[in-house]
């Protein structure tokens, strides 16, 4: 397929998916006509929300491979799935009347800094990554303490969503903030696609090529950080998205930003568009949470395209 | 006409400590300087502070007679050949066009001079290939490109020679010769040959710079036995060619 025609298969493919959506419920396919409350209160916002979180998360997932030149990365390797994790489960466990959100985002971003103070000094993506490792474990066994010490079959039932990831029935106006951000630091990155370019070369390079690096590295690592919290707080910790999109991406239209930006954000809003709406269908009337349907589903479609790359 | 780079008396290190101090150094456009010394004798800390990427413990550094600006300005002022550089996933003629230092799409005068360069580099057929698939020589070729595209009044090389056969150093001299123009050199090399065809060179040695002047002056046996711990011996070509050197045991 050529370039320039991918961004709009793709936001094609992302509108028909979100069709496809709005017509799959717990209790069978139906046409969304006559337009109901459920479609327009229940279902559009959540399948609007898995956009929002699998762009974001692509988004920021771009963002922390070019800044730690590391395919590994993804947007929580600082740390932040250890502490989003940890920080909702003990809301859960202490206040569980209160939506745990801002615990998870907190935890989050905790974390993150927490890393970025660990590894602070002359700028090293070995040590952020180390310390993100760390930090991301202590997080993790915190979270594992809290579930283990405090046994409830319904905190632990309820903690899944948030340790993998859940969509739940968000308001229409509680998409408002997250998806002017979105797009505010979208159209931040695209404007600075080449600098990217550039930075993804290590600091180094960047700074001979004319990037001023310190400052070009604090801001799109605060941008990837707090997209990460914002999906964390609506959804919990949606894994995988931010790893695979960005890669995904990379081998449709290459390394340059301008075009793995946009590219990487449908791409992740693809993918949880259809990774939730399996999850909502696939064991209805239960639910699974969205992220371990998108590594289930993603994944092996991932391994296979590798293995043809390899080929 | 302004010096395309002048040092005064620099102090440069690693963290706090200073490796080289009371530096003076000046060049002129089109000009071509080697950095000689021993391992750890401070070539590359130098070369680094000279390309902007360090903080000098102190003395000054002016490039063109001012400070190194950002964006593109910058790599008209400035072009460096790293070492060693993690070869990315950016298709060739992507890495060079990366060298202009654009904030945007490259416009179509862009376009047709990385076109030419990439043919100068005989890159052309490899142009759409991936950084990460090139051998050593065309990705050397395709880094030095990447610092020549913006026509830079000053190139930085650190051990330009190394890693590569000597049928490859002499290619890649021959490129280098073919490419850079009228851009003024500054290297770093551990290869006396290479050192010897420069227009000057500077030993380093002791903290400082113990010796700067043509490469007849500054490479002598004597010097280059104390700066290196080795007798070197030197055959000058009757026919007016850069001399040769042999490392005998000290």
């Amino acid at each position: 397929m050529k370039r320039q025609a991918l961004v709009p298969a793709l936001g094609l493919s992302c509108a028909l998916v979100a069709a496809i959506a709005l017509c799959a419920g717990p209790s069978g396919w139906r046409l969304p006509w006559p337009v109901t409350d459920v479609i327009t209160e229940l279902r559009a916002p959540r399948v609007v929300l898995a956009a929002l979180v699998g762009a974001a998360l692509a988004v920021a997932g771009v963002a922390m491979q070019s800044l730690l030149q590391n395919d590994l990365a993804d947007p929580f390797v600082l740390g932040l799935s250890g502490g989003a994790s940890a920080g909702a489960v003990t809301s859960l466990a202490v206040a569980p009347g209160m939506p745990p959100g801002p615990a998870a985002a907190a935890g989050a971003l905790g974390a993150a800094v927490l890393v970025r103070w660990l590894a602070r000094g002359p700028y090293d993506p070995a040590r952020l990554l180390l310390a993100g490792v760390a930090v991301g474990s202590i997080g993790a066994s915190a979270t594992g303490l809290v579930l283990v010490l405090a046994p409830s079959s319904r905190l632990l039932r309820a903690s899944t969503y948030w340790l993998f990831g859940g969509l739940g029935t968000p308001a229409w106006s509680s998409l408002i903030a997250p998806a002017v951000f979105l797009f505010a630091a979208v159209a931040w990155m695209i404007a600075r696609a080449e600098r990217l370019d550039r930075l993804s070369l290590g600091p180094d390079v960047a700074a001979s090529l004319g990037v001023e690096v310190p400052a070009l590295q604090r801001t799109v690592l605060l941008l990837s950080v707090a997209l990460t919290a914002v999906t964390v707080s609506a959804a919990g910790v949606v894994g995988f998205v931010g790893l695979i999109a960005p890669h995904a991406a990379r081998r449709l239209i290459g390394q340059g930003h301008r075009g793995l930006i946009p590219v990487a954000a449908l791409g992740g809003a693809l993918v949880v568009m259809l990774a939730d709406t399996v999850a909502r269908t696939a064991f209805a009337p239960r639910e699974v949470p969205v992220g371990l349907v998108a590594a289930a589903v993603g994944g092996p479609f991932f391994l296979l395209q590798l293995q043809r790359g390899l080929r | 006409m302004t010096r395309v780079l002048e040092a005064v008396g620099l102090a440069v290190g690693r963290g706090k400590t200073a490796v080289l101090s009371g530096v003076n150094l000046a060049v002129e456009a089109g000009e071509r300087l080697a950095l000689v010394g021993a391992n750890g004798a401070g070539k590359s800390t130098l070369l680094r502070a000279l390309a902007g990427l360090d903080p000098v413990l102190g003395g000054t550094i002016r490039w063109n007679g001012g400070s190194l600006p950002l964006g593109a300005e910058r790599v008209r002022t400035l072009g460096v050949l790293f070492q060693t550089e993690t070869p990315s996933r950016f298709s060739v003629r992507e890495l060079v066009t990366l060298g202009l230092g654009l904030d945007g799409p490259a416009s179509p005068p862009d376009r047709a001079r990385v076109d030419a360069l990439l043919e100068r580099a005989g890159l052309t057929a490899l142009a759409e290939r991936s950084c990460a698939q090139l051998s050593g020589g065309e990705a050397q070729r395709a880094l030095l490109s990447r610092a020549l595209i913006a026509d830079p009044r000053l190139l930085l090389l650190d051990e330009p020679t190394n890693h590569l056969d000597p049928a490859r150093q002499a290619t890649l001299l021959g490129w280098f010769d073919r490419l850079r123009g009228n851009t003024a050199v500054i290297l770093a090399t551990h290869d006396l040959a290479l050192a010897a065809t420069c227009d000057r060179v500077a030993l380093l040695d002791d903290g400082r710079v113990s010796h700067l002047g043509t490469a007849v002056e500054v490479l002598t046996p004597e010097n280059l036995t104390r700066t290196l711990g080795v007798g070197v011996r030197r055959l000058d070509d009757p026919n007016g060619g850069p001399p040769l050197f042999r490392v005998v045991s000290a």
